[in-house]
C-alpha cells in the first residue's frame, strides 16, 4: 500500500517508513542519539529530497526521544540539572557555530576542512571508545595509568567556581564544565550540520564521568529539545517538514524507542559503550567511503545535508 | 420568402463547398492530426501511486512518423555539483544553475529521433537531449564543461524518473489512408503538480509536418492538499502542530508501554 506524501512530492509504501523508524528508534533508545546519520540518507535512498528528509527526520526525532526520555525517566535515569545546563550551552554553541561556518565559508575549502574535522573526530572517539571499553570488558588493570591524567584533569574541574551537585549522575562540578562542553558540542554540530548525540554520549562519559544510563537518558532528553527547536526552524523557514512522513517514521520510531530502552537497561554500562563504538566506527567507514569512492551521481538536490 | 429560400440554399451550398475546400486542404497540405488524453486532470490524493496516461488520436497521412512530447513549464533548477577536491575526495565543489529547462520531459517516437527529423527541427522544437542541451543555459565556461554536465544532468533527471526518452513504443494502426496511434505511459508519482502538455508532431522528409497539443494538470487534493499549503503559508501553525503530534505519540507510546509493563 503507497501513501502520498504531499511536501516531499513523492509516494512511498507505507511500511518503510514505518519499520526504518523502528530500527532507527531502537537505535535511540539504546544509546541516547537522535539516529539522523542512519535516518536521513535512508530517506533520501527511498527518494525523498534532502532537504525534506533532514527537516523531517528532526520531527521524528521529537517522538523518538520523547518516547525514550520517559522511558529513562521513569526508571530514574535522566539527569534534568546536567540536561539543562548542557542544553544552555548547546544553546549557545549553536549561535556561534552558524556564525563560525559563514567565517569557514568565506575563508574557501569550508566542506573540505568540516568533512575531515568530523571524520577525524568521530574516528578518534569510536576507536578509543572501543579499545577502552575492550581493555575494561577484559578487566586490565589500566587504572594506574589513568588515575594519574585523571587526577590532573579532576584537580582543574575541581578548581572552577560554581561547583554543584548532580544527584541523579552522582557526580560535582562547576556549572561552567556542562555549559562549555554543551557549547562546544553545540559549535561542532552546528558546523557539522548533525545532532551532536555521538559526541556528548562520549564527553558525558569520559568527562563529567556521569554513568552511562543516566547518560543515555540525559543525551536524549537534551536532543528532543534541539529538535523541536530544528523542527520549528524548518517548517517555519524552509517549509520542509512532511507531517504525513513524520507520522510514519514516529509510529515506528516511538516503540523502537520504547524497546531500546528495554533492552539497555538489560546491558551493562561497558557493553553498550562497546557497542556505541562500533556504530561510531560504522559511521566512520560510511563516511569515508562516501568520500573517496566516485558517486553514481555528480549532482543532488540543492540542500541536506 | 422565395429570397430566403434561395438564400437558405445558397448558404447550404456555401457550407459544403467550404468543408469539401477545408478537407481537400488539410489532406494535401497540412494532414489531419489529433490527439486525446484519458487524462487531462490528475488528482493526487493520499493514495496515489502515479497514473497511467493514455495518448492517443489519428495521424494523416499515414507514412508520417510520430513523436509525442510530455513537458512541463520552462523554468530554472539549481543542484550541487560533486567534484573530487585534492584529486582524491568526492564534496560538493558548487552550483549548477540551469535555465529554460523543463521539470518534465518524456519523449516517445515510432524511430529513432536522429533518424526522422533535421537538427534544425530538434532545434526548434526542442525535440530530444541534443536540442534541449542547445536549448538550456548553464553557468559553465565552455561547451565542453556544458555537454558534461548537461549529461549528469539527465541522468540525475532519469534517475527521479522525471525524464525518459523511448523509441518505438508507439502502437500504430493504418485504415482508410490514416494511421490510428496509440500509447500507454504510466504518469510519475514524482511529478509535482502542475500544468503539463502533451505535443504530437507528425513528421515526414525530416521536418514536422504537423503538431497538435492537448493539456494535462496535475493538482492535489483532498488533506495532501490542505497539509501542502498549510507548509507553504502557515509554517508556524505547521511547525507547532508537527511537533504536538510528535510529543503526542512519544508520551502516547511511553504511557501504553508503562501499562503494558513494557517499561519494567
Amino acid at each position: 500500500m503507497y501513501i502520498y506524501l504531499p511536501v516531499a512530492y513523492t509516494s512511498i509504501n507505507i511500511l518503510l517508513p514505518i519499520v526504518l523508524g523502528f530500527i532507527v528508534g531502537l537505535l535511540s533508545g539504546l544509546f541516547g542519539v537522535g539516529g539522523g546519520f542512519l535516518m536521513t540518507p535512508l530517506l533520501i535512498m527511498l527518494g525523498i529530497p534532502p532537504t525534506v528528509a533532514a527537516a523531517t527526520d528532526s520531527n521524528q526525532i521529537v517522538a523518538a526521544s520523547t518516547s525514550g526520555t520517559y522511558a529513562h525517566w521513569k526508571v530514574g535515569n535522566v539527569d534534568f540539572k546536567m540536561g539543562f545546563y548542557l542544553l544552555v550551552g548547546g544553546f549557545i554553541g549553536g549561535l556561534v557555530g552558524v556564525e563560525a561556518i559563514k567565517v569557514l565559508r568565506a575563508l574557501g575549502n569550508a566542506d573540505f576542512v568540516i568533512k575531515i574535522t568530523y571524520v577525524l573526530m568521530l574516528g578518534i572517539v569510536g576507536a578509543y571508545m572501543f579499545i577502552e571499553s575492550l581493555s575494561s570488558m577484559k578487566k586490565k588493570k589500566t587504572e594506574e595509568i589513568t588515575a594519574v591524567k585523571e587526577s590532573k584533569i579532576a584537580a582543574f574541574l575541581k578548581s572552577l567556581p560554581l561547583q554543584t551537585h548532580f544527584g541523579k549522575s552522582g557526580v560535582t562540578h562547576s556549572v561552567l564544565v556542562p555549559v562549555f562542553l554543551g557549547g562546544f558540542v553545540g559549535i561542532l554540530a552546528a558546523i557539522m550540520g548533525v545532532g551532536g548525540g555521538f559526541l556528548m554520549v562520549p564527553v558525558m562519559f569520559y568527562i563529567l564521568k556521569m554513568p552511562m544510563h543516566v547518560i543515555v537518558g540525559t543525551s536524549l532528553f537534551q536532543i528532543l529539545f534541539t529538535c523541536i527547536e530544528v523542527t520549528f526552524l524548518q517548517a517555519y523557514k524552509n517549509h520542509t517538514v512532511d507531517f504525513i512522513l513524520a507520522l510514519l517514521l514516529l509510529l515506528g520510531s516511538t516503540m523502537g524507542a520504547q524497546v531500546g530502552a528495554i533492552f539497555g537497561r538489560k546491558l551493562k554500562g561497558e557493553q553498550l559503550k562497546i557497542l556505541l563504538a562500533v556504530i561510531v566506527l560504522a559511521v566512520t567507514v560510511k563516511m569515508v567511503l562516501d568520500l573517496t569512492l566516485a558517486p553514481s551521481l555528480l549532482l543532488s538536490q540543492a540542500g541536506g545535508h | 420568402m422565395k429570397y430566403l429560400s434561395l438564400s437558405s440554399r445558397t448558404l447550404i451550398i456555401l457550407k459544403w463547398v467550404i468543408l469539401f475546400v477545408f478537407f481537400v486542404f488539410m489532406d494535401n497540405a497540412f494532414g489531419e492530426l489529433m490527439v486525446k488524453s484519458n487524462a487531462d486532470h490528475i488528482k493526487i490524493d493520499l493514495f496515489y501511486h502515479g497514473s497511467a496516461v493514455i495518448v492517443s488520436g489519428v495521424s494523416n497521412p499515414s507514412d508520417a512518423d510520430l513523436i509525442i512530447k510530455l513537458t512541463s513549464a520552462e523554468g530554472h533548477e539549481s543542484l550541487r555539483k560533486k567534484g573530487k577536491v585534492g584529486n582524491m575526495l568526492w564534496m560538493n565543489t558548487g552550483e549548477l544553475k540551469v535555465e529554460n529547462v523543463p521539470n518534465v520531459y518524456f519523449l516517445h517516437s515510432t524511430r529513432k529521433i536522429e533518424d526522422i527529423l533535421s537538427r534544425e527541427e530538434m532545434d526548434k522544437y526542442v525535440i530530444g537531449y541534443p536540442a534541449l542541451e542547445r536549448h538550456v543555459e548553464m553557468n559553465v565556461f565552455n561547451d565542453a564543461e556544458k555537454t558534461k554536465w548537461f549529461n549528469e544532468f539527465i541522468k540525475f533527471k532519469e534517475s527521479l524518473k522525471l525524464f525518459d526518452i523511448s523509441v518505438g513504443k508507439i502502437s500504430l494502426k493504418r485504415k482508410d489512408g490514416k494511421q490510428n496511434y496509440y500509447i500507454m505511459t504510466q504518469w510519475p508519482y514524482q511529478a509535482p503538480p502542475g500544468n503539463y502538455k502533451i505535443t504530437v508532431y507528425a513528421v515526414k522528409d525530416k521536418k514536422v509536418i504537423e503538431n497538435a497539443t492537448a493539456d494535462v494538470i496535475v493538482e492535489q487534493v483532498g488533506l495532501v492538499k490542505s497539509l501542502a499549503e498549510m507548509a507553504k503559508s502557515n509554517g508556524a501553525l505547521y511547525g507547532l502542530l508537527s511537533i504536538i503530534l510528535a510529543l503526542g505519540s512519544g508520551f502516547g507510546v511511553g504511557l501504553a508501554f508503562r501499562k503494558s509493563g513494557g517499561a519494567h
